[in-house]
C-alpha cells in the first residue's frame, strides 16, 4: 500500500516566525552561508510575505511557507533531468534528489515553477565547533549541485527502522514528522498521508478552503495551503486578481 | 535508472533511444575503422605512394600539369587528368599517333635517345639484363650544380613510381627526387658517377607498357623547352620585362651563381613538389 | 629568402598568398590577450564555484547558456552544408564546405568548453551517458552534441592532413584521401545527428510546462519550438556563414569564393527563413490564444514588463525575420552585395535575439502570483569567458586559413581535377 504524503498548510495561522525554516535548516545540515544574498541563499523551506497590494487600512498581508510541491503528474523536475538524479519515490511519493548524482546543470531549476529548487552557489562551510551540531543521518551536499525540500526523507528511514526492530510493517505515523511540522509553533503546516482517507490532513486537503499554487499547469502539487480569505484564495491563479507583491521576511 | 538497478524496466523509449545511439556510435567507428584499415591495406598493397602522388598532383599549379602530348605539339592545350599516368590513359593510343613538333633549335642540353624522361627531371636507361640506370638529367644537374649531401636508399629497398626515391641538400634547401620507375635497389651511384640509382623494375622492360608514361624522343624537346622559358621567368631580375634569348645556354651551377632567386618555387616547380 | 628571418613559408601552402609571419603574429596578439583572460576567468569558476557568476536561484541560466544556444543555431552551417554538398549533391556550394567544417568546429567546441564550465560538476559529465533519462531533452542533447562534435573533427582531420608539411608523411596523405572518400557517410550521421540536437534545445524550453511562456504543444513528445529551432538554425547557419567569408574576404583583401556562392546561400537562407517566419507566426498565435491561457497565464502579462514589451516579439519575427526573408529573397536587394549582407546579419540577430527571449526572458517572468519580473546582469567572469571562446574562435580560424585550404581555388581551366 503506497503512500502519498503531502501537507496541508493554514495560511490563516502562520505567524511568519520562522521556526520551520530553522528547523529545516538544522535538520538538512544546510550550511550558513554568510556571503550569499536573497537570490543565491539555501532555504529548501523559504516563508514569504506576500500583501494584496493595497495600501492603508485596505492592506493585507499573509506568510506562505514555499516549499518542494512534491508533484505528482510529469513531474517537471523529473522529466528533465539528464542523469536521473531526481525521480518520485513510488511508495511515498516523495520526489527524491539525489546530490551525489547531480551534475549541477540546473534544468531542474528552471523547470520548477514554484522556484523551490536550490544551488550550491559556494562549498559548504561551518564556523569553527558549529560541525558539532551538524544532524548525522543526513549526508551534506557538495558545492555545485540542486537541492530542494525531500520531505525530511531521514526520518522516515528512521520511523521505518523503529518499526522494524518492533516487528511491524508499517510505520506508526507518529515518528515520521518533518522538521518543520514538528517545529511551528501555531500548528500551521499539517503533514499526512493523502493516499489514507481516514487521515486528517487528506481530508482538509479535499476542504472548500484549501487550494494549490499554479494547480492548472497540471503537475498536481501534494502541498495545498488554506485560508478563509479570499484574496489569499485567489492566489491559486496567477492572472485573476491583482496582481499583489511579494517581500522575502 | 540503469539495467540491473531494482525499479529500472525497460521502455520502448529506452529501446528506441539506445537503439539509435549506438547506432550512429557504431557508424562513426566503423567509418574510422574503414578509413585506417583501407590506409594499411594501400600500404600492403603498393597503392600508398599513388594516393599520395595524385593528392600532390592534384594541388600542383596548372602550368606543371599540362600533357605531354601539348608539349610535344601534337594536340593545342590539355591539362593531363591522370597525373601523368599514361599508362593508364585513355587517350594514349589516339594523342601518341599525331605527329610531334619538330626541334627548331638547340637547347644547349644534352639529352639521348636511348634513354626515357621523367617529368620530375630524371632519365631511365634500360639495360640488357634487364635492370634500369636512373640519373639526374642535365636539366637538374645544371640547377643543383654539386649538391652538400645526398641521400641515397639502401641497397634492396623497394621504391615506388613517383616516390621521393633520393633527396639532396644545397644551400639549405632541400630537394626530393621522385622515382620515375618502380622497382628494388640493387645499386646506389651519386653525383660524382653520372648516374644515381640502378633498380631491378617491378614490370618487365621489355613490355611497351613499362615506359609508356616517360617521355622519349622529340617529346623531350618540347617539355625541356619549356621549362627553359619557365626558369628564365623565374630566374630574370623580379622587375626587369621578360626576355626571350635566342640559343643561349643553360649554365651551370645555378643555385650557387644565381642566389637571390625564388629558389623553393624553382625547385618545386622543377621536381614537382607541392 | 634569407633564412635569418623567422619565418612559417614551409607551412604555407605554396602558392598562397598569406601576410608576412610578423604580421600575422601581431594579428594574433589582442586574440591570444582575450583568450588569457578568458581562460583565467574560466579557471576562477572552476576553482572558486559559480558563485562567480551573477546567476542565481531564479536565473539559473545565464549568459552562457544563451550564447551557448546561439552559437549553436549559427554553426548550423556546417551540418547543412554537408548535407546539401554531399546528399543533395549540390556541388556548386563546395567552395565553401571547408570553411563551414572548420566554423562548425569552431561554434560546437566552444559550447561544449562554455557548457563544462557552466555546470556545477563537470567531472560528473559522463553521468548522463550512464544514467540516461530518455525522457530529458537534455541528455538527447549531450548525447547528439558530444557525437557531433567527434563527426565534426574527423571531418576537420582531412583538412587538417592537406597541410603542406603534414602530407609529407604518406601515413597522413593516405589517411586523408580514405576518410574523405567516407565523408558522405559523416555528412549524413552528421545530419541526423544535427536534425535532432537543433530541435531538442528547443525541445528543452518546449517541454518546461512550469514555465507557460516557453511551453507549446507539438507533435508527439516534441514541443512545436523544436522544429522551430531546426528551421531557424538551418535558415540562419548558411547567413552566417556568409558573413564569416565575407569578413575574411575583407581582412584578406581577397576574393576566396565565386560570388555566385553568396547569392546561393543567401537564397537558400531566405527561403528556409520564410518558411520559419510563417511557422513562428502560427505557432506563436496559438500559444497566445490557446497554450498560455489554459495554464492560467493570459499571454500579454507577459509583455507589460519593460523593457520585455510586445517591441520584442514584433522585433523578432518581423523585424529580424520577416525583413531579411524578404531582402534575401527580392531579387534586386538579393543581387546587391550591401543589402545582401544586411540581410543575412539581420536574420543571425534574429535568431540570437530568439534563443535570448527563450532563455533569459522565460527565466526573467514571475510564474507565481506574487513573484517579481527580475533583471540579472552577467559578471565580468562570465563576459571573459565567453569572450575567450570568440578569441579561440578566431584564432583556430586564423591559423586553418593560414597554413590550410581552406577556400579551394580553381587551378587553371581544368578545376576539378578528378581524384582516383
Amino acid at each position: 500500500m503506497s503512500a502519498r504524503y503531502g501537507m496541508v498548510i493554514d495560511l490563516d495561522r502562520c505567524t511568519g516566525c520562522g521556526a520551520c525554516m530553522m528547523a529545516c535548516a538544522a535538520e538538512n545540515n544546510v550550511p550558513p552561508l554568510p556571503q550569499a544574498s536573497a537570490r543565491t541563499g539555501l532555504t529548501p523551506l523559504l516563508v514569504r510575505k506576500v500583501s494584496n497590494g493595497l495600501e492603508g487600512s485596505d492592506r493585507r498581508e499573509v506568510f506562505i511557507p514555499i516549499l518542494c510541491m512534491h508533484c505528482e503528474y510529469d513531474t517537471p523536475c523529473v522529466h528533465v533531468c539528464p542523469q536521473q538524479a531526481v525521480e518520485v519515490d513510488k511508495a511515498t511519493g516523495i520526489v527524491m534528489q539525489m546530490p551525489q548524482r547531480c551534475l549541477g546543470c540546473r534544468y531542474c531549476m528552471t523547470a520548477c515553477p514554484y522556484h523551490a529548487r536550490y544551488f550550491n552557489w559556494w562549498d559548504p562551510a561551518w564556523p569553527k565547533g558549529m560541525e558539532k551540531s551538524l544532524n548525522p543521518g543526513v549526508a551534506t551536499r557538495m558545492r555545485g549541485v540542486v537541492e530542494k525540500c525531500n520531505l525530511c526523507h531521514a526520518r522516515l528511514h528512521a520511523a521505518k527502522e523503529k518499526a522494524a526492530a518492533a516487528g511491524k510493517r508499517e510505520i506508526d505515523p507518529a515518528d515520521y514528522v518533518p522538521a518543520c511540522v514538528e517545529a511551528c509553533p501555531a500548528r500551521a503546516i499539517r503533514f499526512g498521508n493523502l493516499a489514507d482517507p481516514k487521515d486528517p490532513v487528506a481530508q482538509e486537503s479535499q476542504s472548500q478552503d484549501a487550494f494549490r499554487l499554479l494547480a492548472k499547469l497540471g503537475t498536481e502539487p501534494k502541498i495545498y495551503y488554506k485560508s478563509k480569505e479570499p484574496w489569499v484564495q485567489a492566489m491559486a491563479e496567477p492572472n485573476s486578481g491583482p496582481i499583489v507583491e511579494a517581500k522575502h521576511v | 535508472m540503469f539495467p540491473g538497478v531494482d525499479g529500472f524496466h525497460w521502455t520502448a523509449g529506452h529501446i528506441i533511444f539506445l537503439c539509435l545511439f549506438f547506432a550512429v556510435v557504431l557508424t562513426i567507428a566503423l567509418t574510422v575503422i574503414s578509413a585506417m584499415r583501407r590506409t594499411i591495406g594501400d600500404f600492403r598493397s603498393h597503392r600508398a605512394i599513388d594516393l599520395c602522388w595524385h593528392a600532390d598532383f592534384a594541388d600542383l599549379p596548372a602550368t606543371d600539369r599540362r600533357c605531354r602530348h601539348e608539349l610535344a605539339g601534337r594536340v593545342i592545350s590539355r591539362i593531363c587528368p591522370n597525373a601523368f599516368d599514361c599508362r593508364n590513359c585513355d587517350k594514349y593510343s589516339e594523342f601518341a599517333v599525331l605527329p610531334a613538333k619538330g626541334m627548331t633549335h638547340d637547347l644547349g642540353l644534352n639529352y639521348s635517345s636511348d634513354r626515357f624522361y621523367h617529368r620530375a627531371h630524371t632519365w631511365v636507361k634500360p639495360e640488357e639484363d634487364g635492370t634500369v640506370t636512373i640519373g639526374l638529367d642535365e636539366f637538374a644537374d645544371h640547377l643543383i650544380g654539386r649538391p652538400d649531401s645526398v641521400k641515397l636508399p639502401g641497397i634492396g629497398s623497394e621504391i615506388d613510381l613517383n616516390q621521393s626515391a633520393w633527396q639532396m641538400k644545397k644551400n639549405g634547401k632541400e630537394i626530393s627526387v621522385r622515382a620515375p620507375i618502380e622497382g628494388t635497389v640493387i645499386a646506389v651511384g651519386g653525383p660524382k658517377e653520372n648516374w644515381y640509382l640502378k633498380l631491378r623494375p617491378r614490370m618487365d622492360v621489355r613490355d611497351p607498357k613499362t615506359l609508356r608514361h616517360l617521355l622519349r624522343g622529340p617529346e623531350v624537346y618540347g617539355w625541356l623547352s619549356r621549362e627553359l622559358e619557365r626558369l628564365q621567368l623565374q630566374l630574370g631580375a623580379p622587375d626587369a620585362a621578360p626576355t626571350l634569348a635566342d640559343g643561349g645556354m643553360l649554365m651551370p651551377n645555378l643555385m650557387d651563381t644565381v642566389p637571390r632567386a625564388d629558389w623553393n618555387t624553382v625547385l618545386a616547380d622543377t621536381f614537382l613538389e607541392v | 629568402m634569407s633564412s635569418t628571418v623567422l619565418t612559417d613559408s614551409r607551412w604555407i601552402a605554396r602558392g598562397a598568398e598569406r601576410t608576412s609571419f610578423s604580421r600575422f603574429l601581431a594579428w594574433l596578439a589582442p586574440w591570444s590577450a582575450m583568450l588569457t583572460l578568458g581562460v583565467y576567468a574560466a579557471f576562477l569558476c572552476l576553482y572558486r564555484g559559480l558563485n562567480q557568476t551573477n546567476m542565481d536561484n531564479r536565473f539559473a541560466f545565464g549568459l552562457w547558456i544563451f550564447l551557448d544556444l546561439g552559437i549553436i543555431a549559427l554553426g548550423a552551417g556546417a551540418f547543412f552544408t554537408g548535407f546539401l554538398v554531399y546528399i543533395l549533391k549540390r556541388a556548386e556550394l563546395r567552395p565553401i564546405l571547408n570553411t563551414a567544417v572548420v566554423v562548425g568546429f569552431i561554434c560546437y567546441s566552444g559550447a561544449v568548453a562554455i557548457l563544462m564550465i557552466d555546470v556545477g560538476q563537470p567531472l560528473r559529465a559522463w553521468f548522463t551517458f550512464w544514467h540516461p533519462n530518455t525522457h530529458s531533452m537534455l541528455t538527447e542533447v549531450t548525447f547528439c552534441i558530444s557525437c557531433y562534435l567527434l563527426v565534426l573533427c574527423l571531418e576537420y582531420i582531412p583538412i587538417l592532413l592537406r597541410n603542406r608539411q603534414l602530407r609529407r608523411l604518406p601515413s597522413f596523405l593516405v589517411f586523408e584521401h580514405q576518410l574523405h572518400n567516407l565523408v558522405p557517410v559523416l555528412a549524413g550521421i552528421g545530419t541526423f545527428l544535427s536534425f535532432f540536437h537543433q530541435g531538442s534545445l528547443g525541445g528543452l524550453y518546449g517541454v518546461l510546462r512550469g514555465r507557460p511562456f516557453a511551453f507549446r504543444h507539438g507533435f508527439f513528445i516534441w514541443p512545436s519550438t523544436f522544429f522551430l529551432f531546426i528551421l531557424s538554425a538551418i535558415a540562419t547557419g548558411p547567413s552566417f556563414l556568409m558573413l564569416v567569408t565575407a569578413t575574411v574576404e575583407k581582412v584578406t583583401g581577397k576574393q576566396l569564393v565565386p560570388q555566385d556562392v553568396f547569392r546561393r546561400l543567401g537564397f537558400i537562407s531566405g527561403i528556409l527563413l520564410g518558411i520559419y517566419v510563417a511557422a513562428k507566426s502560427i505557432d506563436t498565435l496559438i500559444w497566445l490564444n490557446f497554450t498560455s491561457p489554459a495554464e492560467g497565464f493570459a499571454p500579454w502579462t507577459y509583455y507589460i514588463h519593460k523593457p520585455f514589451g510586445t517591441p520584442v516579439l514584433f522585433a523578432e519575427i518581423v523585424l529580424f525575420g520577416l525583413i531579411p526573408a524578404f531582402l534575401l529573397l527580392y531579387r534586386k536587394t538579393a543581387a546587391h552585395r550591401g543589402w545582401l549582407f544586411s540581410a543575412a546579419a539581420l536574420a543571425c540577430i534574429g535568431v540570437l535575439m530568439n534563443r535570448f527571449v527563450l532563455t533569459v526572458q522565460t527565466l526573467a517572468l514571475p510564474t507565481l502570483p506574487f513573484d517579481d519580473f527580475l533583471t540579472y546582469t552577467p559578471s565580468w567572469q562570465e563576459v571573459a569567458s565567453f569572450g575567450g571562446v570568440i578569441a579561440y574562435g578566431v584564432i583556430v580560424y586564423s591559423l586553418s586559413y593560414r597554413y590550410l585550404s581552406l577556400f579551394p581555388q580553381p587551378k587553371g581551366e581544368d578545376a576539378h581535377v578528378p581524384r582516383s
